[in-house]
């Protein structure tokens, strides 16, 4: 579904990213792990499109989107969470909800203006859309919130609701268990199970939490220094000497 | 009084006082007119500035070329009045995706200085043009018959801010509205979202612009005519800062702050007590402070605002605002829902209200 060639890009002195290669198949849930500033978070701005690589390419159901900006990107089925929480921090749950399904709301701009007739049966749509996955998250007490007051934990579920409002196909999601306890994280992993059957969706996840990763993910790509240093199933990565070193650092 | 009468009261009461300012003579409906122009370019400028969260500093220039071609029109082709205004608020609207073109790919300082210099530019160049203003003199606007007596024109300006205040509310609740507010927080997180950031900067400039345009030709046919110096940079100045003081993102503030600043420029030079304190200074400073009086106490509000009252008179008209709505006056303290309380107590963190608090 999702193919990465060769990407690569340079910050000034730093190559940040070079020569990634990675595969996501369909209904696949793959994870990239590796030690802090090892890329992963740039590997996912440049597949969404919000950097622009040096070289490479992202083929996305056999589409070149290298050049596509993100919104572009969105429309053909990109949904990303981000690592600090990336919602509108002054609206409400229900509004963020609303937002995300920009694309979904098949309407043009000036008809919501003056507010035709088809404008506000499709803004009732998108309420009911909004509820229905506030519903799935049990988020229903929170609707009408503004979520700048909410623990850090909820907001990274409505997060996960958000990116779900933008109906992808593909789902991007930058350390989905950050700021959540282990019992929290698990509750998460049973969640995006439920949530990719639901949605019959493929993910690709940036995860630090090790457990989460072994039990969700299908296949793993390791990142070190901007490239890939081990791939495989889970388990084999998890014990890979190489993998440990680059975590815990060489015995010397 | 329950409270749902003295709600009626209150709307009855606002009507009456914006009503009545009609009824105080030419004058009086001249200043109020003035107020209704500065509504509008308010609430223009709150589109992009407390939406989208772009900084325009050459408003005067969309303000004026609305004002322009609406005089243009009458007078030199002859067509009536509402075709006048509609054109002012078309060429408003063209100007503004003119500068959006060019401008929309940067943001924040530069973005501002762009606007700048083109707002500048416009004044040094399009208002000058003998073809359109008619040389020095400026170009006439005259208001037909109908609409020639003060008051009635300035009812007439009062209907166009309610309009626009109605499809103002509508754009906020509309996904385009959303879409703006989302760019104004995070840009790449409005792109995430399928937003197309560059596109809703632009028509964000572009709804600016018609609103502009169409203050600026309800300003030409209120002078009845087009002078290209009014519409200096110290306008543009003006504009942004009332917008700031009357609570950006606010449709309520931004209203209230252009009838303030809209008072502060008619009457500052004759209140008393300004007066008096002008008089404190030598004769020429004097002069000075009650010509650039209006200026002066704009830029004291402005610190003020920036510096003790982030969100402007919406913050403190917010209760009123919504009791007016039909909500309570006092925000209700809510209980935060069992599902937070679950989720800080999780994480070790005391709430305000422990379960089982004596009651």
């Amino acid at each position: 579904m999702l193919e990465v060639r060769d990407l690569s890009i340079r910050f000034g002195g730093l190559q940040a990213l070079s020569e990634v290669n990675l595969d996501v198949g369909e209904w696949e849930i793959v994870g990239l792990i590796g030690p802090n500033g090892a890329g992963k978070t740039t590997a996912f701005n440049c597949i969404t499109g919000v950097y622009r690589p040096d070289r490479g390419r992202v083929v996305f159901k056999g589409q070149d989107v290298t050049r596509l900006p993100p919104h572009r990107r969105a429309a053909l089925g990109f949904g990303r969470t981000f690592q600090n929480v990336g919602m509108v921090k002054t609206a409400t749950a229900l509004d963020n909800l609303l937002t995300a399904q920009h694309l979904k709301a098949d309407y043009s701009a000036l008809s919501g203006v003056f507010g035709t007739g088809t404008a506000l049966s499709e803004e009732r749509e998108l309420v009911r859309r909004a509820d229905a996955i506030l519903e799935l998250l049990d988020l229903r007490e929170v609707r009408d919130l503004p979520i700048s007051g909410l623990p850090y934990g909820l907001l990274k579920l409505l997060e996960l609701g958000c990116a779900l409002a933008t109906d992808p196909e593909l789902l991007f999601l930058d350390e989905p268990s950050s700021g959540m306890g282990p019992e929290e994280a698990r509750e998460l992993g049973k969640r995006l199970s439920v949530v990719r059957q639901e949605f019959g969706l493929t993910m690709l996840l940036i995860e630090h939490h090790v457990p989460l990763v072994t039990s969700l993910c299908d296949y793993v790509y390791v990142l070190n220094f901007g490239q890939v240093l081990v791939e495989g199933e889970p388990e084999f990565v998890r014990t890979h000497p190489q993998v440990v070193e680059a975590y815990l650092g060489t015995a010397s | 009084m329950n409270r749902l009468s003295g709600r009626a009261v209150a709307w009855v009461g606002l009507v009456v006082v914006i009503l009545v300012v009609g009824l105080g003579g030419p004058n009086a409906a001249a200043h109020g007119t003035t107020a209704a122009v500065y509504a509008l370019a308010a609430l223009s400028i709150n589109i992009i500035l407390g939406y989208t969260g772009q900084l325009s500093l050459g408003h005067q220039g969309l303000v004026g070329t609305g004002a322009l071609f609406a005089a243009y029109v009458t007078t030199a082709h002859g067509l009536p009045f509402q075709i006048a205004l509609a054109i002012g608020g078309l060429t408003g609207g063209l100007a503004a995706v003119l500068v959006g073109f060019v401008a929309l790919r940067i943001s924040g300082l530069y973005l501002a200085l762009i606007t700048l210099v083109f707002g500048l530019t416009l004044e040094q160049s399009l208002f000058e043009l003998t073809t359109f203003t008619g040389g020095g003199a400026g170009e006439a606007a005259n208001r037909p018959s109908f609409l020639l007596p003060n008051d009635r024109y300035y009812y007439l300006c009062l209907v166009v801010v309610v309009v626009v205040c109605y499809l103002d509310s509508r754009l906020t609740r509309s996904k385009a509205g959303r879409a703006f507010k989302a760019i104004k927080e995070d840009e790449r997180v409005a792109a995430a979202m399928g937003i197309n950031v560059v596109g809703y900067k632009l028509l964000a400039f572009t709804l600016s612009g018609v609103v502009a345009g169409v203050a600026g030709a309800l300003f030409a046919f209120a002078t009845q005519q087009f002078v290209g110096s009014d519409f200096d940079f110290r306008l543009a100045l003006v504009f942004v800062v009332m917008t700031v003081v009357g609570g950006a993102g606010s449709r309520a503030g931004v209203v209230a702050g252009a009838v303030l600043f809209a008072i502060l420029h008619d009457f500052i030079a004759a209140f008393g007590p300004f007066k008096s304190f002008a008089g404190l200074f030598p004769t020429q400073t004097g002069a000075n402070l009650l010509q650039f009086g209006p200026d002066l106490i704009g830029a004291l509000l402005l610190l003020l605002t920036l510096a003790f009252n982030p969100g402007g008179l919406a913050q403190q008209m917010a209760p009123l605002v919504r009791w007016m709505t039909g909500g309570p006056f006092r925000e209700p303290r809510r209980r935060p829902p069992a599902v937070v309380v679950e989720a800080l107590e999780a994480a070790g963190i005391e709430t305000d209200e422990p379960a089982g608090a004596e009651t």
